[in-house]
C-alpha cells in the first residue's frame, strides 16, 4: 500500500494536473488520473487490462480544444491570400514540417522563391538562405562573445598599467593601407599588367557573377598586399553590368578609388596580340615558365554546370596562345576539376613572379585536391598512385585502377 | 531507439525521456524510430498524448510521422482525424503530408475523399505524379475506368510522365471490358510507350498481354518470343519496322545537329568555323560514303596492339565490299611516332579517305555531320555512346530521333576476346529493325525487359511480345 502512496504522490506531481488545471478539465482528468494510478499498482498481480483505461485520444481532445472555432472565415481569408504572402506561408508550413528553411525571408528573397522555374530549384534555394542564415547567426554569437571577452580583458588592463611608452604611434591599419597604395600606385605605372577577362556574364547566372566578383575582390585584396603587385586590368567591364553591381556592393565608395585599370575594351585593343596568353585549364598547351614579358589573361567565370572550353574558344576566336597550368606534372591528382578558384589563380601567379618556384605557387592549389607533390620516377609513382587507390576504394576496383593507373603514366610519359 | 512495445503512461515517457542523451529531439528521434519498426498504433498515440498534455500542443512535424505511421497500417479513420486536426490547426498543408493523406486514403474505402485532396492541392501547386498515381489506382480498383482516364489526361495536361505503374493498373483493371473508347485509351497508352521509346518491364507485359486475350470477342493471342536478326518476328512472320527515319525527320535531324552539337553556344568550342567550312567542302567533293569511321576510337580497340595496326585491321575488315570508307582522324596521327607508324598510315590512306582535324577539335562532331551527309545508307563505326552529343540537343523530340537513328546506324567494334593474338573483331552491327513498341492493326510487337539483365539504357531488349488477331 506504501508503493501506491508513492505513485499517487508522483502522479499529482507530474505535469498532467498542472495542465488540466489551466484548461479547467480538473472534473475530467482527475478521477483518471486515480485510476490510473490504481491501476498500476494492480500491474503486479493482474497484468491484463492496465493499459485499457489510458485513454489513447486525449491528444486529438487537447489539438482540438485549443482551437478557436472560426474555421470558415480563415478558409475564406486563405482564398483571397496574394502570391507572395501564399509563399510566405507555403515556406512556414515548409518550416514546421522539419525542411532546412530561413527563419526570417524578405519580401525580395521571397520573389526570388516564387520565381524559381521548378520545386527542386525553389528547395535548393531556400537551403542556401537556410544555411546563409546559420553562418550569419554564429558570426553573430561569436562577435558577442568576443566584444565580452575584450570588455572583461579591458576592465582589468585599464587597472593594470597606465604609462606604456613606445617610439611608435599606434597607427598600423592606415600605414599599412598607405604603403600598399603607394606599391600598387608604381605597379600600375611599371608593374607587369595582368588581365581579368570580364565577357562571361552570359554564361552565368546571378550567384555565379557573385561568387566570381567575390573571388576577385579577393585576388585585388591578395594582389595589393603583395610584395610587387600586378597592374590588375579588367577589361571587357561594361557600366551596369551585373559584375559592376556586384563590385558596388562589396567596395562602396571605394570602388572609385581602387588602383586597377577597368576598361570596356577588349585586351586585344589594349595590348599587342603576341605578348597575350590566356590561361585556361583545357588549354592542350601547358606552361613551363613564368614569362615577366607576357600578359597573362584570367577568364573571371564561376562555371558550376561545368562548361568545358568555353574560355579556350574565346582564346581561340582572337587567335590567342593559351596555356593550363602544369597540374598534373607537380602533383598527383586526386579530385576535383582543374579549375582553380581566381583568387586562387592570384596567388599562384604572385608567388611565380615572386620566386619562379612551382611547387611554392602550387601549395595554393586546395588540399584536397590532389595527394602529393611527384618526386619520384613515373614507374615508382605508379605504384603509390595504385596503392593509394586500393586503399581508398577497396580491392574490388583494382582492375579499374590498373587501368587508369596506366593510362595516367602514358599521360605523364607523352608530355 | 527501440519503441517500447504497449501504450506507456506519461510518467514513463517522461523517465525514458530523461534517460535519452538528447531531450529536444526525444520525441522526432522516437516516431521515426516507430515508423521505422512499425510500432502498434496505439503506441504512437500514447506518445503523442504525452506531448500534447506536456506541452498542450503537437508540433506539425509530429503529425506528418504520425500520420505515416497511419498511412503505413492502413488506420483510415485516424488519417482523417489527423487531416481533421491540420486542416483547422494550420492555415495551409504542405506536400509532404498531402502525400501521405492521398496515399493513406486512396488505399481505403474513403477512396474518394482523396479526390477532394487531390483538389485542395492542385489549388497550391502542382500534385506530384505520385499523388495522381494514388488517385487513378484508387479509381480504376473501383472501377471507375472514366475517372480513371479523365485525372490521367489532366496529369499528361500537366507535363507529368505517369509511372509504369499507372500504366500498368489500366491494363489490369480493365482486362475483360467492354468498350471502343476504352481500347482507344489503352492502345493510345502503348503508343506513348512508342513514341518515348520505353520498354515495359516482365510484369506489366504479362499485364499487357492479359488485357489483349480478354478483350471480348477480340481473339487476340499473345506470344513472347526473340526477333530473328533479319526483323522476323518468328511466331507470325511479320517484318518489324526498320529504325529509318522519314525524310522531313532526316533533314529535320540534320540541321539539328549542325546547330545544338557542331555549332552550339560558340562554333569555337568543338571546333573552328574555318575547319568546319574545309570539313564541308571536302565532305561535299567526295559524297557519299559508305561508312564513317572515327579513327582514334577504333585505334583503341585492343590495348597492347599498335594504335595504327587497330586501325589498319578496323579498316580491312569493313573495307570489304568496295565500300566507300571516311576515317576521321587529328592531325597528330600524321606525325610518326611509336604508335602511329607513317608506312602503316600511307597504305590504309589508299583505302580510305582520310580527314585531319586539328588536335583541339572534337571529330565526333564530324563524324555525325559526314555520316547524315552521306544519306540513309551510310552507316559509321565507333564504341563511343555518343551521349554528350545527344545531350546538347536541345528538344526530347530530336533526342528520341537521334536515338532511334543511332540505333540503327552505329556499328561498334569490340576485340574478339582476350586472347592478343586472335585478330578478328567481333562487330556489333547496327540492327536492321527498329526497337520500339509498334502495330499494323492486327499486330502488336512489344519489347521488353527482362527485369535484371538489361537495366543499361543504351543496350536495346532483345525479348518481344508478339500479339496478333486470328
Amino acid at each position: 500500500m506504501q508503493s501506491a502512496n508513492m505513485f499517487l504522490k508522483k502522479i499529482l506531481r507530474s505535469p498532467v494536473l498542472p495542465f488540466a488545471a489551466q484548461h479547467g478539465m480538473k472534473k475530467d482528468l482527475l478521477p483518471l488520473s486515480r485510476t490510473l494510478s490504481l491501476s498500476l499498482c494492480l500491474k503486479q498481480d493482474n497484468s491484463c487490462n492496465p493499459e485499457e483505461k489510458l485513454d489513447l485520444d486525449a491528444w486529438k481532445k487537447v489539438m482540438k480544444s485549443e482551437l478557436p472555432e472560426v474555421v470558415g472565415e480563415t478558409v475564406s481569408e486563405h482564398k483571397e491570400l496574394s502570391t507572395l504572402a501564399a509563399a510566405r506561408e507555403t515556406v512556414e508550413m515548409w518550416r514546421l514540417a522539419g525542411r532546412l528553411v530561413p527563419e526570417n525571408i524578405t519580401e525580395e528573397q521571397l520573389k526570388t522563391f516564387v520565381e524559381c522555374s521548378s520545386k527542386s530549384a525553389q528547395k535548393k534555394y531556400l537551403k542556401f538562405l537556410h544555411v546563409r542564415e546559420l553562418y550569419k547567426k554564429n558570426d553573430k554569437r561569436k562577435m558577442d562573445e568576443k566584444r565580452e571577452r575584450r570588455l572583461e580583458t579591458k576592465e582589468q588592463a585599464s587597472e593594470a598599467d597606465e604609462a606604456k611608452r613606445n617610439s611608435f604611434i599606434c597607427l598600423w591599419a592606415s600605414c599599412m593601407d598607405r604603403a600598399y597604395s603607394w606599391r600598387a600606385a608604381q605597379s600600375m605605372i611599371f608593374g607587369q599588367p595582368l588581365v581579368f577577362d570580364m565577357s562571361y556574364e552570359k554564361d552565368m547566372s546571378a550567384r555565379e557573377v557573385a561568387n566570381a566578383v567575390r573571388q576577385m575582390v579577393f585576388s585585388e585584396g591578395c594582389n595589393r598586399r603583395s610584395a610587387d603587385p600586378f597592374h590588375i586590368h579588367f577589361c571587357n567591364f561594361k557600366e551596369d553590368s551585373l559584375y559592376h553591381k556586384e563590385f558596388i556592393k562589396h567596395y562602396r565608395e571605394a570602388w572609385g578609388k581602387l588602383l586597377i585599370t577597368v576598361t570596356d575594351q577588349c585586351y586585344t585593343e589594349v595590348f599587342p596580340k603576341d605578348k597575350l596568353i590566356y590561361l585556361t585549364a583545357d588549354s592542350p598547351k601547358v606552361m613551363k615558365t613564368f614569362d615577366h614579358d607576357k600578359i597573362y589573361i584570367v577568364g573571371s567565370i564561376v562555371d558550376k554546370s561545368i562548361k568545358t572550353g568555353v574560355s579556350l574558344a574565346r582564346a581561340k576566336r582572337l587567335g590567342l596562345e593559351t596555356a593550363a597550368l602544369p597540374l598534373e606534372k607537380y602533383l598527383l591528382w586526386n579530385i576535383g576539376a582543374k579549375n582553380l578558384t581566381l583568387d586562387q589563380m592570384m596567388h599562384i601567379l604572385l608567388t611565380l613572379k615572386d620566386t619562379g618556384d612551382w611547387r611554392k605557387a602550387l601549395e595554393f592549389v586546395p588540399k584536397r585536391k590532389y595527394c602529393g607533390f611527384v618526386s619520384k620516377p613515373v614507374h615508382e609513382l605508379k605504384k603509390t598512385l595504385s596503392l593509394v587507390n586500393t586503399l581508398k576504394l577497396g580491392k574490388r576496383r583494382e582492375e579499374l585502377q590498373k587501368q587508369f593507373a596506366k593510362n595516367y603514366s602514358k599521360k605523364l610519359t607523352r608530355k | 531507439v527501440q519503441p517500447p512495445e504497449k501504450p506507456l503512461q506519461a510518467e514513463e515517457w517522461n523517465r525514458l525521456k530523461e534517460s535519452f542523451r538528447s531531450p529536444k529531439i526525444f520525441e522526432t528521434v522516437m516516431f521515426n524510430s516507430m515508423v521505422r519498426c512499425n510500432s502498434p498504433i496505439d503506441v504512437a498515440k500514447s506518445l503523442l498524448t504525452y506531448v500534447a498534455k506536456s506541452d498542450g500542443d503537437v508540433a506539425y512535424t509530429l503529425l506528418v510521422k504520425y500520420l505515416a505511421l497511419c498511412v503505413q497500417q492502413g488506420q483510415t479513420s485516424e488519417i482523417c482525424d489527423v487531416y481533421d486536426i491540420m486542416k483547422r490547426r494550420f492555415k495551409l498543408i504542405e506536400g509532404g503530408a498531402y502525400n501521405l493523406l492521398i496515399r493513406g486514403l486512396s488505399n481505403s474505402d474513403q477512396w474518394r475523399m482523396a479526390l477532394t485532396l487531390l483538389e485542395e492541392v492542385k489549388k497550391i501547386m502542382i500534385p506530384s505524379r505520385t499523388n495522381y498515381e494514388s488517385c487513378i489506382k484508387a479509381a480504376s480498383r473501383h472501377q471507375e475506368m472514366n475517372l480513371a482516364f479523365e485525372l490521367y489526361h489532366e496529369m499528361l495536361a500537366k507535363d507529368l510522365v505517369p509511372t509504369l505503374d499507372v500504366l500498368q493498373a489500366f491494363f489490369d483493371f480493365s482486362r475483360g471490358m467492354k468498350g471502343a473508347e476504352l481500347q482507344k485509351e489503352l492502345f493510345g497508352m502503348l503508343l506513348h510507350l512508342r513514341e518515348n521509346q520505353i520498354y515495359p518491364h516482365k510484369t506489366f507485359m504479362w499485364s499487357i498481354k492479359l488485357w489483349f486475350e480478354s478483350i471480348p470477342g477480340g481473339n487476340w493471342r499473345g506470344h513472347l518470343t526473340n526477333i530473328k536478326d533479319s526483323g522476323q518476328c518468328p511466331v507470325c512472320n511479320h517484318q518489324l519496322e526498320d529504325s529509318d527515319l522519314t525524310e522531313e525527320e532526316y533533314n529535320n535531324l540534320r540541321e539539328k545537329i549542325i546547330r545544338d552539337v557542331i555549332h552550339g553556344t560558340d562554333p569555337f568550342r568543338k571546333t573552328s568555323p574555318q575547319e568546319f567550312q574545309a570539313f564541308q567542302t571536302f565532305v561535299e567533293n567526295r559524297l557519299p560514303f559508305d561508312i564513317v569511321i572515327d579513327g582514334l576510337n577504333v585505334s583503341h580497340i585492343k590495348p597492347r596492339k599498335m594504335h595504327c595496326e587497330n586501325l589498319f585491321d578496323a579498316v580491312n575488315c569493313l573495307a570489304k565490299e568496295n565500300a566507300r570508307l571516311l576515317v576521321l582522324g587529328r592531325k597528330h596521327m600524321l606525325i610518326d611516332s611509336s604508335n602511329w607508324k607513317r608506312e602503316i598510315m600511307k597504305e590504309i590512306q589508299n583505302k580510305a579517305d582520310f580527314f585531319f582535324a586539328e588536335n583541339i577539335s572534337e571529330d565526333d562532331a564530324f563524324l555525325l555531320y559526314a555520316t547524315l551527309q552521306s544519306g540513309k545508307h551510310c552507316k559509321f563505326v565507333t564504341r563511343d555512346f555518343l551521349r554528350d552529343h545527344k545531350a546538347c540537343l536541345s528538344d526530347s523530340l530530336t533526342r528520341h530521333l537521334f536515338r532511334k537513328w543511332q540505333r540503327g546506324h552505329q556499328i561498334a567494334f569490340a576485340s574478339s576476346s582476350k586472347k592478343m593474338f586472335l585478330s578478328v573483331f567481333i562487330q556489333q552491327p547496327a540492327l536492321c529493325y527498329d526497337c520500339v513498341v509498334q502495330t499494323t492493326g492486327d499486330t502488336w510487337h512489344i519489347p521488353y525487359k527482362d527485369t535484371l539483365d538489361e537495366k543499361y539504357s543504351y543496350r536495346v531488349p532483345r525479348k518481344w511480345l508478339c500479339i496478333q488477331q486470328k
